[in-house]
């Protein structure tokens, strides 16, 4: 075929620093994870060999989950202006077996986020202050009461496993059911036909400025 | 370490059963607290043998006791905890230690392979060699026993002496005592003495005498003989200790936690695999000078693009 000169139509929908932020959660939040499951269950115990031996992850860890925190606050900071759930999320949710079945009819439009972002936003939140918050406690374990060191293994094990099934969740819709949202993660722009799809109400909204870019591309 | 591994009978954070296979009688340290003095020869006995260097040059803080508190480099305390029963004030001097539990929650809330072992005699041990420093037992263990040191990052506790009792000698402790507070033998050898000296003493008028084996652990290798057995808080022993918290932790959650993450992974596939990847079909390119004509939106697409 001819090379010809064509155009696309993109959308810019992740600036730099909220890309950097959201990076900054997801390797963080992967380290801890890893680290946490090897302390979690002994058959992950050999996550902890790969990263760099379990006394050493035993010192990092904590770091890397002050590290996560920051970074997870800024994104509240970022973001929190676009998670308020607005009523017709709350049609969203409701349509939920509708959507997650592959059929639109009757799935209200989203704007720049949906209702289930939005909730795996806040559940990222508070899971991430309460991890922290019972992190503490275990950190200095001869600090603490022994009541209290109880209630935070309870509260952090379980809050780890909470925010690990939405992350689950999370990376399944990103990555591969979803397709084109990595490329708004990674290059910080997707289509304007994923746009429309996926994000209608927020389409609306930035459609006529500069967030909408015609590049040219070669075939 | 001092057992050869064919007489571990217990690994913490292992799947595969442990390698003993000795027969070997229980040991049991016998602490009869009626008949202790308070001379502290066990303690100085124990940083001897163990040579720790516990630095116990403190200010006064108002009590008998050489430290207030067991720590990484003191392993065996006398108590001298000051109580009023029936108008009297009694002194109940009482040796603090690992109680070497049959079920021991340390090594079961243990996330190290290897790091706490427990031997066919019944002696509990840190391997230091693979503890992390999580600190993970001090929250197992029902009383309060390891200690983190913070200059190496690792838990300490009394060994009872594994590497003395490999050597058929008594622990450190047991050889030091004056008085015969402390005895050490077979467990079947030391219940028996225990029961016997709890008829003495109630035969002296201490009626609510009793011999302090905890069952909720799985019965201790320190055993003791409570002149006020009706209650062993006076002598800073929990009434009723258990494991039970480690049921639920290491129990419980580990249940749900693996269940959440098998069962998300397997979800999302099978998920994949009937609903397939969501795309949304390109916009029909324009070329280059023509005007910008935007096919017309799919926001209804199904998924098969
Ligand atoms: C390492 C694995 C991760 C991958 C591959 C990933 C991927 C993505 C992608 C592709 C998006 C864009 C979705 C869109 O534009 O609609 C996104 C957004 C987002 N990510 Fe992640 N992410 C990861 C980890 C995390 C973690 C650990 C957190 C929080 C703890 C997180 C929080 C978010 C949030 C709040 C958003 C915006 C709303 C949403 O899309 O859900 N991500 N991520
Ligand atoms: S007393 Fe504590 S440290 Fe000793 S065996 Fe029992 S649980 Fe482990």
């Amino acid at each position: 075929m001819a090379v010809r000169e064509r155009r696309r139509v993109l959308v810019r929908r992740y600036s730099l620093f909220e890309r950097v932020v959201h990076w900054a959660v997801a390797i963080t939040f992967v380290y801890l994870m890893l680290s946490g499951l090897a302390l979690f269950w002994p058959p992950f115990f050999w996550f902890a060999h790969v990263l760099g031996g379990p006394a050493l992850v035993r010192i990092v860890h904590p770091y890397v989950g002050i590290a996560f925190i920051v970074a997870l606050l800024v994104m509240l900071g970022i973001w929190a202006k676009d998670m308020v759930l607005d009523r017709l999320d709350i049609e969203w949710l409701k349509a939920v077996p509708r959507y997650a079945t592959g059929q639109e009819e009757g799935v209200p439009e989203s704007g720049r986020f949906n209702a289930g972002q939005k909730l795996l936003f806040y559940t990222q939140i508070v899971a991430g202050i309460l991890l922290l918050l019972s992190g503490i406690v275990l950190w200095f374990p001869m600090q603490f009461t022994a009541g209290l060191r109880q209630a935070s293994f309870i509260i952090h094990d379980l809050m780890a496993i909470i925010a690990i099934g939405a992350l689950i969740v999370h990376i399944y819709m990103g990555l591969f059911y979803i397709r084109g949202s990595l490329q708004g993660m990674v290059e910080g722009v997707v289509s304007r036909a994923w746009a429309r799809a996926h994000h209608g109400r927020w389409y609306r909204q930035v459609e006529g400025t500069s967030a909408v870019i015609t590049e040219e591309a070669h075939d | 370490m001092a057992f050869e591994p064919t007489a571990i009978k217990a690994v913490s954070a292992s799947v595969t059963p442990a390698p003993g296979v000795r027969n070997v009688p229980e040991v049991v340290k016998l602490i009869d607290v009626s008949s202790c003095i308070g001379c502290k020869a066990c303690e100085v006995a124990c940083q001897e043998w163990n040579d720790l260097p516990a630095n116990v040059n403190r200010p006064f803080f108002g009590s008998y006791q050489t430290v207030p508190d067991l720590d990484w480099n003191f392993w065996q305390l006398i108590k001298f905890n000051e109580i009023q029963r029936d108008g009297r004030l009694i002194w109940t001097l009482t040796k603090y230690q690992c109680m070497h539990c049959g079920d021991p929650g340390c090594l079961r809330a243990c996330p190290a392979p290897g790091a706490i072992v427990q031997y066919a005699n019944g002696i509990v041990d840190f391997v230091q060699e693979n503890c992390i420093g999580c600190g993970f037992c001090i929250t197992g263990c029902p009383f309060d026993v390891p200690r983190l040191s913070p200059t190496t990052g690792k838990v300490y506790k009394c060994t009872l002496c594994s590497d003395r009792v490999s050597a058929g000698l008594e622990p450190a402790c047991v050889k030091a005592c004056p008085t015969k507070c402390l005895s050490f033998g077979t467990r079947d050898q030391m219940l028996a003495q225990a029961s016997y000296r709890v008829e003495q003493l109630k035969a002296n008028g201490y009626d609510k005498a009793a011999v302090y084996n905890p069952p909720g652990v799985g019965g201790t290798h320190a055993v003791y003989v409570l002149p006020y057995g009706d209650s062993p808080e006076i002598y800073g022993l929990p009434r009723d200790p258990s494991v039970s918290f480690v049921d639920v932790w290491k129990g419980g959650l580990r249940w749900l936690g693996n269940v959440v993450i098998f069962g998300g992974i397997i979800g999302a596939i099978l998920h994949y695999l009937r609903f397939g990847p969501r795309r949304v079909p390109a916009e029909e390119p324009v070329e280059a000078g023509a005007a910008p004509r935007p096919t017309e939106p799919v926001p209804g697409d199904g998924g098969n693009g």
